[in-house]
């Protein structure tokens, strides 16, 4: 009987297993776990942003420099022609003093150029000198000029480089948002990309939403336009130029990264 | 801000926290035990079934008492529960009536009670492990219970610490306590159906026993008041 029994036993404990087995096996098969879930990582990409930024900055230091590069080479020759030939007719001078005045168009230039003037009516006097010295004189002022202007270039680029870094934060402040408020659709195929076009007040408010580019899926497209729309206000930064940038933003949605 | 979401079983029971793994492995093995034993009742029963429907068979077909009782005693291992029943009652009777002196009423209380007595043992062998059964059944689902009440109270206090609730956050916690559940209902289910069935089996048995003892006592009596053996 205990022989029995112990064999029993041992069958009964194989068949156990298998039911286990068969259960653990019917759950991993059967049962679709989720093991690549579609649905929580997002990625928002900004495209080509600052299309209008990226060249403010740069116009308001960059005329600036490049009239006093042209206007330095026009006083050496006429030193030159001063030094060489002593006494030169009032046409010339007047001729030259003209081109002055039509290339540069700054108060140095006019107030230089009105002294000159008065240097050529007394001109029979104390010719000479008078117009060295005030030729000297310009040519130290444009100096100064160019190397305070190189300076504020230097500030203003130091200040644009200060923006993209506030621009780059609020850009992630901004997809971080619309990331938060997208609910996806479940069972995305494959990884869609959508892209919208904001025009954004600059209260950070959403005045206007246009579908860019569709992912095909009218699903996901809605998904990520209400999300987008329930992200407004938008968190825009304090800094004027740098929300300047934000006014008219390009994004891009995709689905997973 | 990933969020994992990879909800593979082994995934979701690697994850789970010390006591939902200790009430998984708990009902792990309750379920082990339980199976164990309901496949081991299951022989037993089967094997006890058939041993009394052939006892019966070749009682009362006629065969010769004295006959049947020495190939019982002889081969007691391969005997059936009846079958030792019988032994038991019939060597108390022959025992009895070999002394001088005993009335039939002595032989026949001596013999009722050898029988009654090997019933007793025979129906304590077809109702062991039954208890066991009987217990996984009606407590595992609360400790399944119990696992899955901890594993969502550590779901939601994790929820408690991030700003914006998603289900996403919440949700492999809850499927990951959910499986404790899942697993003390498996445990279960088969544990009751299994008691309540083999209960059945045992009943049916201990009323065949206790109707071949009556109708065996009668036969007894009837031996015992002939004359001379």
């Amino acid at each position: 009987m205990s022989r029995v029994q112990s064999r029993d036993g041992v069958t009964a404990g194989f068949l156990a297993a298998a039911v286990h087995g068969f259960f653990v096996l019917l759950l991993v098969l059967g049962v679709s776990w989720q093991i690549h879930d579609p649905q929580p990582v997002m990625a928002d990409i900004w495209q080509s942003l600052p299309s209008p930024a990226r060249p403010a900055p740069e116009p308001g230091p960059l005329p600036r420099p490049v009239p006093p590069p042209q206007a330095k080479p026009e006083p050496a020759p006429d030193n030159k022609a001063a030094e060489i030939a002593l006494e030169k007719k009032r046409k010339i001078e007047a001729e030259q003093l003209k081109r002055k005045q039509a290339l540069e168009a700054e108060k140095k230039r006019l107030e230089e150029a009105k002294r000159q003037e008065l240097a050529e009516a007394k001109r029979r006097d104390e010719l000479r000198r008078q117009e060295e010295e005030l030729l000297r004189q310009s040519m130290e002022q444009s100096l100064a000029a160019e190397s305070s202007q190189i300076k504020a270039r230097a500030a203003a680029a130091r200040h644009a480089s200060e923006i993209d870094k506030l621009v780059a934060r609020y850009q992630d402040m901004i997809s971080a948002k619309i990331r938060g408020n997208t609910r996806l659709p479940d069972n995305l195929p494959g990884n869609p990309q959508v892209e919208f076009k904001l025009k954004v007040l600059p209260s950070g408010e959403i005045a206007k939403i246009t579908l860019t580019k569709s992912s095909g899926i009218a699903a996901f497209d809605q998904a990520v336009l209400r999300g987008i729309e329930r992200s407004s206000p938008l968190p825009l930064p304090e800094d004027r130029a740098a929300a300047e940038r934000f006014r008219d933003l390009d994004i891009k949605h995709k689905a997973r990264e | 801000m990933e969020i994992s979401q990879n909800l593979s079983l082994l995934h979701l029971i690697l994850q789970a926290s010390i006591p939902v793994k200790m009430v998984m492995g708990l009902l792990l093995l309750a379920s082990l035990m339980s199976w164990w034993y309901i496949f081991l009742k299951m022989f037993a029963l089967k094997r006890a079934a058939e041993n009394t429907d052939s006892f019966e068979k070749e009682f009362w077909a006629g065969a010769d008492v004295n006959l049947l009782f020495q190939r019982v005693s002889q081969n007691r291992e391969a005997a059936g529960e009846l079958e030792r029943i019988f032994e038991a009652g019939f060597s108390e009777f022959l025992k009895l009536r070999r002394q001088a002196g005993a009335s039939v009423n002595v032989i026949m209380d001596g013999a009722r009670r050898a029988m009654r007595a090997a019933f007793q043992r025979e129906m304590d062998g077809l109702e062991s492990h039954l208890s066991f059964l009987a217990t996984v059944g009606s407590v595992s689902p609360y400790v399944g219970l119990f696992g899955t009440v901890w594993g969502i109270m550590l779901a939601f206090q994790s929820l408690a610490s991030v700003a914006q609730a998603t289900l996403a956050q919440v949700a492999p916690g809850i499927a990951e306590a959910l499986i404790a559940t899942a697993m003390g209902l498996f445990a279960a289910i088969p544990a009751v159906v299994a008691y309540n069935r083999y209960t059945y089996d045992v009943d049916r048995l201990s009323s065949r026993m206790e109707t071949f003892m009556e109708e065996f006592s009668n036969i007894l009596q009837r031996q015992a008041t002939k004359p001379a053996a």
